[in-house]
């Protein structure tokens, strides 16, 4: 199957998804922000902010020192732009199933409030 | 890595695009209603500077009130900005925001001047008291509730346009 220009193969797995689109949604975010909101450990989002800096997605920026240190983490217009375009690639892909008709649970089924997955709670 | 992705698959990362962007309208709903802080601190310094002018300062005692005055709000923005733990995308603002300040303006500015011509005929002293009180009242009566309006505008307009 081919995918619609737009889909970033970075940003599909479904931890740094969760990252870029929380971060999506703001100007900046801290660190700890970021970790308790999406139930991860230090470690691994470490792990995914490292990779999506690597990429030009995100700045990392530590203000402070001692014990009030802490660091900002923010989207590029690089990270934003990729951002949008692999969720209008996602949206094609569905709208794309559209026409061979809905599928329980699946796209074409009533929008529900989504259950949170394992990564955000 | 495959790079393929089926339409079920799709749909499922649509919805958990979601799950993180409530925790960030969370988080501003919940610096909303505990921004009672900053609500007081700003009052408090808004009534200082309104009940100074009934001292009857020279021109220049009045211009050193209100740069005092903006910078210790500037001071208080500052420190509102350091503990927060984001702050939301600007795109992500709606009219509610800039409705609300307007308001807020007019309604405060209004207070000031309705008050002032009530109070004009009392002693400077005590009429700058009341006028301090009455518009430092207001904007506390004010703050709260388009605060609360304002960011549960700002999740139903991510709603509305799905994101």
């Amino acid at each position: 199957m081919s995918t619609p220009a737009g889909f970033d193969e970075l940003i599909h797995p479904a931890t740094r998804l969760s990252v870029v689109a929380l971060l999506a949604t703001t100007e900046w975010a801290d660190f700890a922000f970021v970790r308790d909101s999406l139930s991860l450990s230090d470690s691994a989002l470490s792990k995914q902010l490292g990779t999506l800096q690597e990429a030009g997605y995100l700045d990392l920026r530590k203000e402070g020192g001692g014990r009030k240190r802490r660091t900002r983490v923010a989207l590029t217009e690089r990270g934003r732009a990729a951002f949008e375009g692999h969720v209008a690639a996602l949206r094609a892909i569905v709208e794309g199933a559209g026409a061979v008709g809905p599928s329980a649970g699946g796209p074409g089924a009533p929008e529900e409030a989504p259950a949170a997955p394992e990564a955000a709670r | 890595m495959d790079a393929t992705v089926d339409a079920e698959q799709a749909w499922r990362d649509l919805q958990r695009i979601r799950v993180p962007q409530e925790r960030v309208y969370d988080e501003a709903e919940r610096c909303a209603s505990s921004g009672l802080g900053t609500t007081w601190a700003t009052a408090a310094l808004m009534w200082v500077f309104l009940a100074s002018m009934g001292l009857e300062l020279p021109w220049y005692g009045v211009l050193l009130a209100a740069v005092v005055y903006v910078a210790l709000l500037g001071w208080l923005v500052v420190a509102f900005n350091r503990r927060s733990r984001m702050r939301l995308h600007r795109s992500r603002y709606t009219w509610h925001t800039v409705a609300s300040m307007a308001l807020g303006g007019v309604l405060t500015g209004g207070t000031v001047l309705l008050s002032g011509w009530l109070v004009d005929s009392l002693h400077p002293g005590v009429g700058a008291l009341i006028q301090a009180t009455a518009t430092a009242g207001v904007f506390v009566l004010f703050a709260g509730p388009v605060n609360r309006w304002t960011t549960g505008a700002l999740r139903g307009h991510a709603e509305r346009v799905g994101r």
